[in-house]
């Protein structure tokens, strides 16, 4: 049962009741999380959590603790809020505290819907089960995932701020594996509303690549003009080498350093076309409006067509740098026109290859946002407008600054809701498919 | 009862300022069997599921407390508790799993949670093509601890804080030096599992992560370096603090990130390269510990992990790697992070051989999972990560066994002619059937001739599994062995934190790729 904003203020106000510190945040977390998980084409484990989390951080002199319990009782919010304490006068002077917020101003974000909510066990069950009858019709064996994730948050500070939030998220990501072990393909998406799932299109999709992803072809690693799906962009792009953090920009250890101890700021980096966005209120993404700490979402440029026009400072190094601190993240990459579809990409390629998904994507060199990783679950040649035939996959070494400079975009879809086929499913963002002139691929992959 | 009065005689050793006792660890710390609380508390999980039908249900009643301290530089950035208590019930009905877990460990909301697992499994049930068997266990009750001398939990805070700043002040000796970051987090798990079959099982484990990063930024050219530590997570208690040269190694980090800016970027081509222990574990853990996961062979983990280039039907044929090549799997060895008493399904902990004279010979196992090839016993490697979330098929500590001759890594070297030598973990990744990977690393030594010669950098080297440990030609010793490992090693869906630890030798591979991983700075 989630924490309604009622119940989440008596925990707050409880806690604020027992710190005798000179300032202090603390949060009230609470979820209601479901799955169900199937391999083999059958079912393997189905489980619901739920659970709440009181967390409470004080400055004593500016000396800061931090503590949080999973047990609501009187006694252990008292016993955290007393650990707390006690670590603060234990630890040294905090010399980057700031005053908590006072009472902040929340434009509303509409990421929970109460039908995501109420879907039934065998609802949920029938959807996954005729998700196998799909894959047995087409002669394949299926894998896969699906959740339910609702989570309540409050937030409060000693100056007088409150927060409260809830938000819902459906997913399902389904991988269709050929019996031969020769094809395989995959398919996930997510939304805050259960009614915007298409769970049998995610079945079709997945099964479809699967089938057409057998019999690959093996060609030399090299470099290559492609076209990332949606789902290979999100990945490659949410992997962690890609950070708008403002202090390391500043202490010379970012993408964004420049020489002689300045940033890129304001400097051309991607193709004119590249907006990147972060917009917690875009109807598709509904995400949350604050930090953990309060800091309300606002709409930021992080790159406005290609340029590089502001960093992302903490509460500490925005008071440093005389700037507004930075709300959530909310990840949006989007064309300055009107974006081109998959089809058209194909359609208009002279010579390509399609990539459905990447795997394993790890920084190898901060200073160009430089990474490595591997195709999965589908390439395929694309000749003159055509798709031609599988290819088996490939590692690859790429610069992510460079794959987005100009030069190297050629075409840019519409945005669309995905989350990194990495992560837990429940981080959203909005990016197009993408076409490129050129992409490092290093190494043959004998996987599929 | 030793444990309470040991926990007495610390806290008047500590001083003026010792932090509150943790009620339920003194209790489960001075039980000389399994919680009586508790085993009540389990058996409301146990009748209601009995009487609802289910053919087989556990209950795991888990607290986890953690504490971190966070640095950078001369200033403490963090210092933060946690605790985390709850249950979690797993039942089995008409051959279908049902799961339900509560932060709320009561009386009734076990029975209401228990129901709700069952209502799951029923739901499931109704659609369910291959009902799950289990492989059968022994029926056990124990307490078991792990292998650490000194609580981390018992320290004062400010010993902890002071070695970090002392540690980061060594680092910053160096010239050149911009940046260190280092840290401690500690875990403590007390897990109570009983199950329908009889089982009453306590644990009491402790395990840490002490880490630091160094960085060295030239201002002038826009480059910088980083050089991390070499010590990883251990299945230890504050002593690994006390006996490891925390302070030595930083200030050698140091040395090491500003000497990075002006060493040589390799060149890419082929190269025999002797590997340390600091780097080698990762790719045990990623070429060999994954792979040899039974559930990743039968495509449980399709859609995310992956699954694996070794399938059931290559166990005893396929050759992995040179005949020099014994790996090993192992839930008992001391100060390993995957060490238990018990799995989450109650199995003991076992020792086996995975890779033996370099052919695979066997897998990682749990109860669901053995009756699927043939096998009668479990080899006890099923576990969660919390008590909310469903345990399922989790990796042993998997390492490589020292050579029988006791080689030294200056041996291994001098049989180099035109090599690298690679120390510490660094960038790190492998396909989703464990065939092709590629490892960087921390820092990076010309072999010339025999001889360790200067600094490069930008290395990377990419193989494929089964050539890679093919190319192995050369063992150190026990006196090079190490344990390192990972505190967060994720799998599943959803997603789940595993903590294992590799140990192995140095090592010397012939004629492995090696990448330069420098692209130009746009």
């Amino acid at each position: 049962m989630l924490l309604t904003e009622a119940a989440a203020r008596a925990i707050t106000d409880k806690l604020f009741g027992y710190v005798t510190a000179d300032d202090a945040v603390v949060t009230a977390f609470s979820e209601d999380y479901s799955h169900l998980r199937f391999a083999a084409n059958t079912f393997l484990t189905s489980g619901q959590r739920q659970g709440a989390t009181a967390r409470v951080t004080v400055w004593i002199g500016r000396r800061r603790g931090s503590a949080a319990t999973t047990d609501l009782s009187d006694a252990a919010l008292k016993q955290a809020v007393d650990d707390a304490q006690t670590f603060a006068k234990l630890a040294p002077v905090d010399i980057e505290y700031l005053p908590t917020l006072g009472q902040q101003t929340y434009k509303p974000g509409q990421g929970y819907l109460e039908a995501t909510a109420h879907l039934s066990l065998p609802a949920r069950a029938r959807q996954i089960s005729d998700a196998i009858a799909q894959s047995e019709k087409a002669g394949v064996v299926s894998a896969g995932f699906h959740q339910v994730s609702l989570v309540a948050r409050a937030s409060a500070t000693a100056h007088g701020n409150f927060n409260y939030e809830r938000g819902s998220t459906v997913s399902l990501g389904m991988t269709a594996r050929t019996p031969d072990g020769g094809g395989s393909g995959s398919f996930r998406r997510n939304h805050f509303d259960v009614g915007q799932l298409d769970t049998a299109r995610i079945a079709r999709e997945a099964i479809r690549r699967g089938v057409e992803s057998r019999g690959a072809r093996a060609l030399p690693a090299g470099t290559y003009p492609v076209i990332l799906d949606g789902q290979a962009v999100a990945d490659i792009l949410t992997a962690g080498a890609f950070s708008f953090d403002a202090r390391n920009a500043d202490e010379g250890r970012s993408a964004f350093s420049a020489a002689g101890g300045a940033t890129k700021v304001g400097s051309q980096i991607f193709d004119r076309r590249i907006n990147i966005v972060s917009d917690p209120w875009r109807p598709e993404l509904s995400v949350f409006v604050a930090t953990d700490d309060g800091v309300p979402a606002q709409t930021m440029h992080m790159v406005r067509n290609g340029v590089l026009e502001t960093l992302r400072y903490s509460r500490y190094w925005a008071q440093q740098k005389n700037r507004q601190p930075s709300g959530p993240l909310a990840l949006i990459v989007e064309p300055s026109a009107a974006g081109s579809s998959i089809d058209e990409m194909i359609r208009t390629a002279k010579r390509a290859l399609l990539v459905s998904r990447f795997f394993y994507i790890r920084t190898v060199d901060p200073r160009s946002a430089s990474v490595t990783g591997l195709t999965r679950d589908g390439v395929w040649f694309i000749e003159d407008g055509e798709v031609k035939y599988p290819v088996r996959n490939f590692r690859f070494n790429q610069s992510i600054v460079q794959m987005l400079a100009s030069g190297n975009v050629d075409l840019i879809g519409s945005p669309e809701r995905i989350t990194s086929s990495e992560d837990s499913g429940t981080d959203p963002v909005l990016v197009p498919a993408l076409r490129l002139n050129a992409f490092n691929f290093t190494s043959q992959s004998d996987a599929v | 009862m030793i444990r309470r009065e040991f926990l007495k005689a610390a806290s008047t050793a500590l001083g003026t300022v010792t932090l509150a006792p943790w009620i339920l660890e003194t209790e489960a710390a001075a039980a000389a069997d399994v919680d009586a609380a508790k085993s009540t508390l389990a058996g409301a999980a146990l009748a209601t599921a009995k009487r609802l039908g289910a053919a087989y249900a556990d209950i795991r009643i888990n607290r986890y407390r953690s504490e971190s301290v966070t640095t950078r530089e001369q200033q403490v950035l963090n210092v933060a508790r946690n605790q985390d208590f709850g249950f979690g019930v797993r039942v089995l009905v008409k051959g279908t799993w049902g799961f339900a877990a509560s932060s709320i460990v009561t009386p009734d909301e076990i029975r209401r949670v228990t129901e709700a697992a069952v209502n799951i499994a029923r739901a499931n049930a109704a659609f369910q093509r291959k009902r799950v068997s289990l492989a059968p266990v022994d029926r056990v009750t124990a307490n078991w601890r792990s292998a650490f001398e000194k609580d981390p939990f018992d320290v004062p805070l400010d010993d902890k804080i002071q070695l970090l700043l002392k540690l980061n002040a060594a680092a910053m000796k160096t010239t050149g030096v911009s940046f260190v970051s280092s840290s401690m987090v500690w875990v403590n798990e007390q897990r109570f599992l009983a199950t329908s079959e009889g089982s009453r099982i306590e644990q009491y484990l402790i395990r840490g992560l002490p880490q630091f990063n160094v960085t060295a930024v030239s201002r002038e050219t826009g480059d910088f370096q980083t050089r991390r530590s070499l010590g990883g997570p251990q299945a230890r208690g504050y002593e690994y603090m006390e006996k490891h040269p925390w302070e030595a190694e930083a200030q050698q980090a140091g040395d090491e990130a500003v000497a990075k800016l002006k060493a040589k970027s390799v060149d890419p081509g082929t190269y025999d390269l002797v590997i340390h222990p600091t780097n080698l574990w990762l790719t045990i853990h990623e070429s060999a510990g994954h792979a040899t996961e039974l559930d990743r062979a039968l495509w449980w983990e399709a859609d995310y992990a992956g699954t694996s280039f070794l399938t059931p039907d290559k166990a005893g044929t396929l050759r992995f790697g040179s005949p020099l090549v014994n790996i090993v799997a192992d839930r008992m060895q001391p100060t390993a992070l995957a060490t238990v008493g018990y799995d989450d399904d109650g199995v003991a902990a076992q020792r086996w051989y995975l890779v033996k004279d370099g052919v695979f010979v066997d897998w990682q196992t749990t109860r669901d999972l053995a009756p699927l090839i043939g096998r009668k016993k479990s080899y006890g490697c099923l576990n969660a990560d919390s008590w909310g979330s469903v345990p399922f098929p989790r990796m042993p500590n998997v390492s490589l066994e020292p050579g029988s001759a006791n080689t030294s890594l200056d041996e291994l070297v001098a049989g180099v002619e035109k090599g690298i030598l690679i120390y510490g973990d660094g960038s790190w990744s492998i396909d989703q059937q464990r065939y092709n990977f590629q490892f960087g690393g921390q820092t990076f030594w010309e072999i010339s001739k025999g001889k360790i010669g200067g600094m490069l950098r930008d290395v990377a080297y990419q193989s494929r599994s089964t050539d890679f440990w093919g190319a192995c030609d050369g063992l150190g010793g026990s006196s090079t062995y190490q344990l390192n490992g990972s505190f967060v090693d994720g799998k599943g869906q959803p997603g789940q934190i595993g903590v294992v630890s590799h140990g192995c030798p140095a090592a010397r591979f012939r004629q492995i790729n090696v990448l330069n991983t420098a692209a130009p700075i746009v």
